[in-house]
């Protein structure tokens, strides 16, 4: 028995527990007046390192495949080409740290539409089938921010269909948006969003189950002062 | 004299309720013998229990519902519920036979459950026959046992032409002759074609040659398989044709005739169809053939079971040796080198006679109480082997190793202990004599070579010096160990601010140790892992620098034992002698110390100690903790090698609060249709 049998052995017994994990998605946009701006997208799994230390070992887990780190790696990259080549689109960087798992993206933005439509082609890329449709714009004239938010249907009915095992993965998971204006926030419509003490920034929480169930929209219009 | 007579009347009475175990009507030959012990399951249950239980009520209702009846207790089926049922099969070149025996108490009862289904049964005396539809399948009873059979030709038997000739069957195969003439794949190719020129189709044989019927053995060998996948290549590239033709009305019948060289007018699509309407039609035909000698065999082979006077089962040693007569079930293989003997035609060249020799019979009882289930399985050796194993399993586990087991914390272990030397020493033996064969005679003197080589570079006893051959890898419950991690935190503007959080995690603590009487060698490996920053030490224990390990794995040697372990406390424990649980319970000793081999799970013992949190909310953890709860104690253990016996036994404790285990198995399933 080589020491990585022997590491796959003991995991195992290491994920007796059901394999859920806590991680964070979050979504950051700093717009200025003017439409242009900076998305940082952060994906942190560091609340669960131990066990996804422990998946990274595995080939598979609950039947499906895990990436090995040089796999993540390259599709973090093809994502970041991806980017480079898309309009409107500049100042592309990631980050990948593989002892807390948190990898980022950011990049700036001319248009804040530029963006629309990005993740669900990066996702396809991936051959994975975007969860929802979102669209954002930002009105010059009217300084008015909004997102569109539509969960598809198809997504839930999806994720029912999955075992409560594999369910369990996005117990405790949450995704965070958050939004800064150069100006101050006057009104924020959807009512589970936070504005900030300074009024410049408006942040939206909530659990990942949430989201894929529909049963929270973070679609969200932002009238800024004038 | 008269207790005598009377004592010899009982005796023989108790003879004669014994000679009426259907197993006198097994076959000494049978090849598999299964048996259900009626009275043994309806002591656990009352047939009243189990026609109120929920299976039993499923099973009547449904088949009240199917039959157009109305049963209330499954005594209605007209079976002898006290006694033995069995299934058997048996084996030949040429025919297999599947074969169940159930002891009929009302035959009436049985047969107003078929009548009603418009079968008719014939009637001989008190023997009554029905055939199932398309007489695949052949029932017999009397007033006392129903007997089944159900018989399947085997293929390979009648892939060779010369036995097949014997019963007046051919062995069918779809080709054309210019096909014949070259190989199969041509054949393939030519119609793989069709779509482009249609000329290429003229190229067969114009004269519509009846379908070949082959009758060379040599070519015999691929026969199944081959021809079914010929079979629909063919039709699917006909009706190709045929479309063809047929949306191609421009199609030039004068081409045709230009290439066809013998002058046949006949259009290629319907000298295909044709073949292969005849080959479909002769192929039916043979196989109608070998169903009616099917039948044939079958009518013969029950109304032996029925009148005929031969050898049972019973005079077969291997097999009375087997039976238990507390098991619920018992299971019977006559060996497993004829298992794979039966199978070994089918695999053609590589079903070489001979592998798996030497491993006997097998055997499979399942045992139910108030306390537990139990599986006993059990594999004859020859003498030889059984001499191997015996000496490899001549080693019990250090008894050092009883003091870190704390039978009230264990979530689990598990043990072996063979003898190093020995196994070293045997293994290439018994890989020769399982294998050898497999490389065929010409090998024999290579597989010798192969053995010696072993034994010479490999110094057995110094091998065994180092690694004993005895381990235990045990956990002792769980821990919660202060972990960091990344988060984050918002200012007024919700900027991101990184910090470092802690959080508790439950991991088990496991430890792993063997024995070694020489560690010099492995105090060198650790020197040099030192050296090479692979490990770091901490007086006598290290630790071993894998960045990519979720956990940290400390190890050292102590007393003759390496032990590996993931708390370091534990660790130091055992440095210091401090660590001595002395919490074995004597269950637990006994499976350590006396076996082989053996495992335990304690579920109860992980009930509620994993936080909720850690295994995603609330409700899963509700549901992780009940059936958990559910769980009894889970064991496994090797026996020791008996005779030429080599036997194991898997058991799981049922919870408190039941009756028996067999009640237990009805509410469990009770409970998951639920």
């Amino acid at each position: 028995m080589n020491l990585k049998q022997f590491y796959k052995l003991l995991l195992f017994i290491f994920l007796i527990p059901v394999l859920s994990s806590c991680f964070e998605v979050i979504e950051e946009i700093s717009m200025k007046n003017d439409g242009t701006g900076d998305v940082t997208l952060t994906i942190n799994l560091s609340q669960s390192k131990t066990k996804v230390a422990s998946v990274m070992l595995l080939d598979s887990v609950q039947g499906y495949k895990v990436p090995s780190k040089q796999k993540i790696q390259q599709e973090l990259n093809e994502a970041v080409s991806y980017l480079k080549k898309s309009e409107g689109i500049s100042n592309v960087k990631s980050t990948s740290d593989f002892n807390n798992y948190i990898a980022t993206i950011s990049f700036s933005f001319k248009d804040v539409s530029n963006i629309n439509n990005i993740t669900k082609n990066i996702l396809a890329r991936q051959k994975i089938k975007a969860t929802n449709t979102s669209s954002y714009t930002y009105n010059k004239a009217t300084k008015t921010f909004s997102r569109k938010y539509q969960a598809i249907g198809t997504a839930k009915t999806e994720f029912n269909k999955l075992k409560a095992k594999d369910k369990a993965v996005f117990n405790g998971a949450t995704y965070t948006s958050i939004y800064r204006f150069e100006s101050v926030v006057t009104s924020s419509s959807n009512p589970a969003s936070n504005v900030s003490k300074s009024k410049k920034a408006v942040m939206l929480k909530s659990s990942i189950t949430d989201l894929i169930n529909a049963k929270i929209n973070v679609s969200n219009t932002i009238q800024l002062s004038k | 004299m008269k207790k005598i007579l009377i004592a010899l009347s009982l005796f023989l009475s108790f003879n004669l309720i014994k000679a009426q175990d259907l197993v006198k009507k097994i076959p000494s030959n049978a090849f598999t013998v299964a048996t259900i012990k009626g009275d043994n399951v309806f002591k656990l249950m009352f047939v009243k229990d189990f026609n109120e239980s929920f299976v039993g009520k499923k099973l009547l209702t449904e088949t009240s519902k199917s039959l157009d009846k109305n049963f209330t207790s499954i005594e209605d089926f007209g079976i002898n519920l006290e006694k033995n049922m069995y299934y058997f099969n048996q084996l030949s070149d040429s025919i297999t036979y599947n074969c169940f025996l159930i002891p009929i108490k009302d035959a009436n009862k049985f047969e107003s459950l078929i009548e009603n289904k418009e079968k008719k049964f014939t009637q001989q005396g008190d023997i009554r026959t029905m055939v199932l539809p398309d007489s695949t399948s052949i029932i017999k009873w009397n007033n006392n046992m129903l007997y089944f059979v159900t018989g399947s030709i085997k293929s390979s038997f009648f892939a060779d032409s010369a036995k097949s000739a014997r019963y007046g069957i051919k062995d069918i195969r779809f080709m054309r002759d210019d096909a014949m003439a070259t190989d199969s794949v041509a054949v393939d190719s030519a119609y793989a074609t069709t779509e482009a020129p249609m000329v290429e189709a003229v190229d067969a044989p114009p004269i519509v040659e009846k379908v070949k019927v082959q009758k060379k053995p040599a070519v015999k060998k691929n026969t199944k398989k081959p021809v079914s996948r010929k079979k629909s290549g063919k039709k699917k590239n006909t009706k190709k044709a045929k479309n063809t033709a047929k949306t191609n009305p421009d199609f030039d019948y004068s081409t045709t005739s230009v290439t066809d060289t013998t002058g046949d007018m006949t259009p290629p699509d319907s000298i295909i169809d044709e073949q292969y309407d005849t080959y479909q039609q002769e192929r039916a035909e043979q196989d109608a053939k070998k169903k009616r000698l099917a039948f044939t065999w079958m009518t013969a082979q029950s109304d032996h079971i029925f009148n005929g006077t031969y050898q049972s089962i019973e005079t077969n040693k291997s097999y009375t040796s087997s039976l238990d007569n507390k098991a619920i079930a018992e299971l019977w293989v006559s060996s497993l080198q004829d298992v794979y003997n039966s199978i070994a035609p089918e695999f053609g060249t590589y079903g070489k006679a001979g592998l798996m020799k030497g491993y006997g019979s097998l055997n499979a009882k399942l045992f139910m109480d108030d306390k537990s289930f139990r599986i006993s399985t059990g594999m004859e050796l020859s003498q030889e082997q059984a001499d191997s194993y015996k000496k490899i399993l001549n080693r019990k586990l250090n008894k050092k190793f009883l003091k870190y087991v704390n039978s009230e914390k264990a979530l689990g272990f598990m043990s072996y202990s063979i003898d190093t030397k020995a196994y070293l020493e045997e293994f290439p033996k018994l890989l020769k004599q399982t294998y050898g064969s497999f490389m065929g005679a010409k090998m024999d003197e290579e597989m010798n070579l192969g053995a010696d080589l072993i034994s010479l570079l490999l110094d057995e006893e110094a091998v065994s010096k180092v690694i004993k051959g005895d381990a235990l890898f045990v956990i002792n419950g769980l821990n919660t160990k202060e972990v960091t991690y990344t988060s984050y935190e918002y200012d007024d503007d919700y900027n991101q601010k990184e910090v470092t959080k802690t959080k508790n995690e439950t991991l088990p603590d496991f430890l792993f140790m063997f024995s070694s009487e020489d560690t010099r060698l492995i105090n060198k490996l650790i020197k040099y892992g030192v050296n090479k920053k692979l490990v770091s030490a901490e007086g006598n224990i290290y630790k071993i620098m894998e960045k990519k390990s979720p956990i940290d794995i400390y190890f050292q040697i102590k007393d003759g034992i390496v032990f590996f372990g993931n708390s370091l406390t534990e660790m130091q424990g055992i440095q210091n002698n401090q660590y001595s649980s002395n919490k074995l319970s004597k269950i637990h000793k006994q499976l350590l110390s006396q076996n082989n081999f053996s495992f335990l799970f304690n579920a109860q013992n992980l009930v509620g100690k994993v936080p909720a949190s850690e295994i995603g909310g609330e409700e899963t953890a509700k549901k992780f903790n009940s059936t958990l709860e559910k769980m009894g104690n889970v064991y496994m253990k090797s026996n020791p090698v008996k005779g030429r016996l080599v036997s194991a036994d898997i058991s799981a404790e049922i919870p408190n609060g039941h009756e028996n285990a067999l009640k237990y198995l009805f509410s469990l399933i009770e409970n998951a249709a639920k």
